[in-house]
C-alpha cells in the first residue's frame, strides 16, 4: 500500500484514535445481535422464507467489522441494478456484466425489478417504512422465484436493504403487514441469508479479476471514495480485512485496486461524504458543488496528488465527477477523473473503453488517464463513432448479454 | 410531551394531513417504529457535528436536533421541521461515529416523513423541485432517467452535458446491454412489475400522500396508473 506524505500528520492528530473508539466501536458495551441468527429462527418457526446461499453460488467468506463470517455468493446472480447507474453511468453495470462474462459466471438482468425507491424516500421524505420494505420484499422475491441470488449494484439500495432486513426481522407487525401486502401482488415474504453489494462480489474475486489485467497500472494513484450508504448505514455487515489500512476502514474497493497493481493513495477527508445529499444534487445544488470540491477533489489532488477517484456508488460517482466544472468559476481547475472501482477494473483488463466502459458519459477529463495507462482510447472513440451510424442505419446492437424472453413480458 | 408510553406506529395516516399541533407531530415523531432504534440517549458530545458534512456549509447540528427532540419542547421541534432539518445530507457520519450508537440522520428521516405526511408550510416549496424525480418514481419505480439529463436542468455540469442528450435514443441503442437500450427508463421496466408496485403505493398510502400534498402531479401519475392498469388486465 503506498503511503501518502499526510499519513504522519494524521496519525498525530488523534485520529487513530477516533477511527479506534468511535469506528470500532469499542466504546459500545454489547455487540448488536447478528439478525441473520435471527432470522435462522423465524424460518424454523415458518415465519418468514430465506433466500439461501447454495453451492451453486460458489460462495467466498469473509470477514465483516464486528467479526462475523459473511458469505459473499459469486454465481447465478440477479442483477438488481441501480436507476442512477443505469440513467447516467451506463458503463458501470456493463463493466460488471463484461467481467461475468469473461469469468463464466451465469446470471439474470431482466426486467421485472423497480429500484429500491430510497432516494427519492432520502431527499424527499415521501414514502414510508411500509411502502420501502414492501418495494425491498417485492425485488427480493423475484430474485427468489427465479433461482438468482440478487445482487445489489447501488450502494444506497444495499443500505436501505440491510435496514429492511433488519427491521423486518425485528418486528412482527411490519411483517404482516408486508406479508399482506406481497399476498395482494400474488408474492411472499422472502428475505434473503445476506444482502450483497457488487463492490463485495468484486473484492473476493479481486485476484481472479486482477489475473485478466492487460495494462500496467502500478504508476497509477488511484484515491478511494468509500460510499456513505455502503459503510455507515447498518456498518456492521462491511467487510473489513486486517490487511487492508490495518483493518481500519473498509476493504472492498481498495483491496482490488491492490490486487490490480494500482496505488492507492491515503488522504484526510476519505471519511467525508461526496456531497450528493439526495436532495442537494438537485435542490441545494451550491452545497453539492461546494463539498465535493472543497472536502473530496480539492484534497484528492492537492494532498494525494490523486490520477483518478475511484468509486463504490451511484450518487458519488456522479456528484464527484459532474461538479468539477463549475469550480473553474472559483479558479479551481481540476480535471480528476472518476469511475467505479469496476470501471477501472475493467480498463485494465482490456475492456474497450467506449463501447463497454462508456466513459464517454463522464465529464471530468479522463482522457490523460488513459494515456497512461496505455489505452488506445482514440481509435476506440473512431470505432465508436461508426457504430453509432451503422446503428443510426438501422444496424441491430450488440448485446453482452440478452435476457430469456420469458424473463422480459413486455407486452 | 407527558411521559406516557408512546404506542409504535407502522406509518402515518394520510388522513392526518394539515394536523400541525406540535404536540402531536412530536407524538408522531416519537411512536415511530423506529424511533426506538434511531435514539439511545445523548452525550451531548457534538461527535456527530464534528463529523456532519451540512454542518459544515449550512446553519445545521445534529446534535441540536437530537438534543432539542430529547427536550420534550414541542414547539422548537415543529419550528425545525420546517426547514432547519432539509440540511441533512443523509449520510449517516453521525450514526457511524455516535458514541452512543444513535442515528441523527435516521431521525431527521423521521421527522421528514413526519413533516411530509403532515402538509407543513415549508413542504411544498422544499419538494416543488423534485416533482420529475417523483413523476419517474410513482410510475416506474425509478427515479432518475438518461432523458432527465439535460443542459438545460444542469447548466453547471460543463460542456458535455449536450453529448448526453443528442441522439440520446442511438447512445442507448449503443450500450450493450438490451436492458438498458431505453432513454425514458433507467432500464426496461415490465409492465406487471410497474402493475405491483402501484399496489404497493396504493396499500403504505403512498398515492393517497401525494394526492393531498400535490394534486396536479397526483392526476397525471392517476392517468398513467390507470392506462398501464387497462393494458396488463387486458393482455391476461
Ligand atoms: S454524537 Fe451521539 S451522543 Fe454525541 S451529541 Fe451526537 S447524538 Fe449525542
Ligand atoms: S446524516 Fe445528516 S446529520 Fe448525520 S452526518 Fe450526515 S448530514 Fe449530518
Amino acid at each position: 500500500m503506498a503511503t501518502s506524505p499526510i499519513s504522519d500528520k494524521v496519525r498525530t492528530s488523534g485520529w487513530e484514535f477516533v477511527t479506534k473508539t468511535v469506528d470500532k466501536r469499542a466504546l459500545m458495551k454489547a455487540q448488536p445481535k447478528d439478525p441473520r441468527e435471527e432470522l435462522a429462527e423465524l424460518e424454523a418457526k415458518g415465519e418468514v422464507k430465506v433466500i439461501h446461499i447454495t453451492e451453486e453460488n460458489r460462495p467466498i467468506e469473509v470477514e465483516t467489522l464486528l467479526g462475523r463470517t459473511k458469505r459473499i455468493p459469486t454465481n447465478k446472480l440477479w442483477h438488481h441494478k441501480s436507476c442512477g447507474q443505469c440513467g447516467n453511468i451506463p458503463g458501470y453495470p456493463t463493466s460488471i456484466m463484461w467481467f461475468m462474462n469473461k469469468l463464466g459466471l451465469e446470471y439474470l438482468d431482466e426486467t421485472h425489478q423497480t429500484s429500491c425507491t430510497a432516494w427519492n424516500y432520502h431527499g424527499s421524505g415521501t414514502s414510508n417504512l411500509v411502502a420501502l420494505a414492501s418495494v425491498a420484499v417485492r425485488n427480493w422475491h423475484r430474485a427468489y422465484e427465479t433461482g438468482y441470488y440478487p445482487l445489489i449494484h447501488c450502494g444506497t439500495s444495499f443500505g436501505n436493504y440491510k435496514e429492511m432486513r433488519n427491521l423486518l426481522i425485528e418486528h412482527k407487525d411490519l411483517r404482516d403487514e408486508v406479508r399482506r401486502i406481497m399476498n395482494k401482488v400474488g408474492r411472499e415474504l422472502v428475505i434473503p441469508e445476506e444482502i450483497v453489494h457488487y463492490s463485495e462480489w468484486l473484492h473476493v474475486l479481486r485476484d481472479k479479476i486482477a489475473a485478466l489485467k492487460v495494462h500496467d497500472v502500478s504508476h497509477i494513484v488511484t484515491t478511494v471514495h468509500p460510499a456513505c450508504h455502503v459503510w455507515k448505514l447498518v456498518p456492521e455487515d462491511v467487510i473489513y480485512d486486517p490487511n487492508i489500512y490495518g483493518g481500519e476502514r473498509p476493504a472492498p474497493t481498495t483491496a482490488i485496486l491492490l490486487a490490480l497493481g494500482a496505488q492507492v493513495a491515503d488522504y484526510s477527508t476519505w471519511y467525508d461524504c461526496c456531497g450528493f445529499g439526495f436532495r442537494h444534487i438537485l435542490t441545494e445544488r451550491e452545497f453539492s458543488r461546494s463539498f465535493s470540491l472543497e472536502r473530496k477533489i480539492k484534497v484528492m489532488v492537492e494532498e494525494a496528488h490523486s490520477d483518478v477517484a475511484i468509486t463504490q456508488d451511484t450518487g458519488c460517482t456522479t456528484t464527484l465527477d459532474k461538479n468539477q466544472w463549475i469550480g473553474k468559476a472559483h479558479g479551481y481547475n481540476y480535471e480528476l477523473p472518476v469511475m467505479a472501482d469496476v470501471q477501472f477494473a475493467a480498463l485494465a483488463a482490456g475492456a474497450d473503453p467506449y463501447k463497454v466502459v462508456q466513459i464517454q458519459w463522464h465529464t471530468s477529463g479522463w482522457e490523460k488517464l488513459l494515456d497512461k495507462m496505455g489505452i488506445d482510447w482514440r481509435t476506440s472513440k473512431a470505432q465508436y463513432e461508426a457504430y453509432l451510424e451503422e446503428l443510426k442505419a438501422g444496424r441491430e446492437p450488440e448485446q453482452l448479454y440478452v435476457p430469456p424472453l420469458e424473463s422480459l413480458n413486455l407486452h | 410531551m407527558s411521559e406516557e408510553a408512546v404506542m409504535p406506529h407502522l406509518r402515518l395516516d394520510p388522513d392526518d394531513v394539515g394536523d400541525q399541533d406540535a404536540e402531536s407531530l412530536l407524538q408522531a415523531i416519537k411512536s415511530d417504529l423506529r424511533y426506538e432504534e434511531v435514539i439511545h440517549g445523548c452525550l451531548n458530545c457534538g461527535v456527530c457535528s464534528g463529523s456532519c458534512p451540512s454542518h459544515r456549509f449550512f446553519d445545521y447540528s445534529p446534535r441540536i436536533v437530537v438534543q432539542t427532540v430529547l427536550s420534550g419542547d414541542a414547539q422548537a421541534v415543529k419550528d425545525m421541521m420546517d426547514e432547519y432539518i432539509w440540511a441533512c445530507a443523509q449520510c449517516y457520519t453521525c450514526a457511524m461515529r455516535c458514541p452512543f450508537h444513535n442515528s441523527p440522520g435516521g431521525l431527521v428521516m423521521i421527522m421528514r416523513e413526519v413533516a411530509v405526511w403532515r402538509g407543513m408550510e415549508a413542504v411544498h416549496r422544499l419538494l416543488k423541485p423534485y416533482g420529475r424525480v417523483l413523476l419517474k418514481v410513482l410510475s416506474i419505480g425509478n427515479q432518475l432517467t438518461p432523458d432527465m439529463i439535460q443542459p438545460d436542468f444542469f447548466p453547471d455540469w460543463g460542456p458535455k452535458i449536450p453529448w448526453s442528450s443528442t441522439d440520446l435514443a442511438i447512445k442507448r441503442k449503443a450500450i450493450p446491454v438490451y436492458t438498458l437500450q431505453v432513454t425514458t427508463s433507467a432500464w426496461r421496466v415490465s409492465p406487471e412489475t410497474s402493475y405491483e408496485l402501484y399496489t404497493i403505493y396504493e396499500e403504505t398510502g403512498v398515492f393517497r400522500l401525494i394526492e393531498q400534498i400535490d394534486p396536479n402531479l397526483y392526476e397525471v401519475v392517476s392517468d398513467m396508473v390507470e392506462d398501464l392498469r387497462d393494458m396488463v388486465e387486458s393482455t391476461r
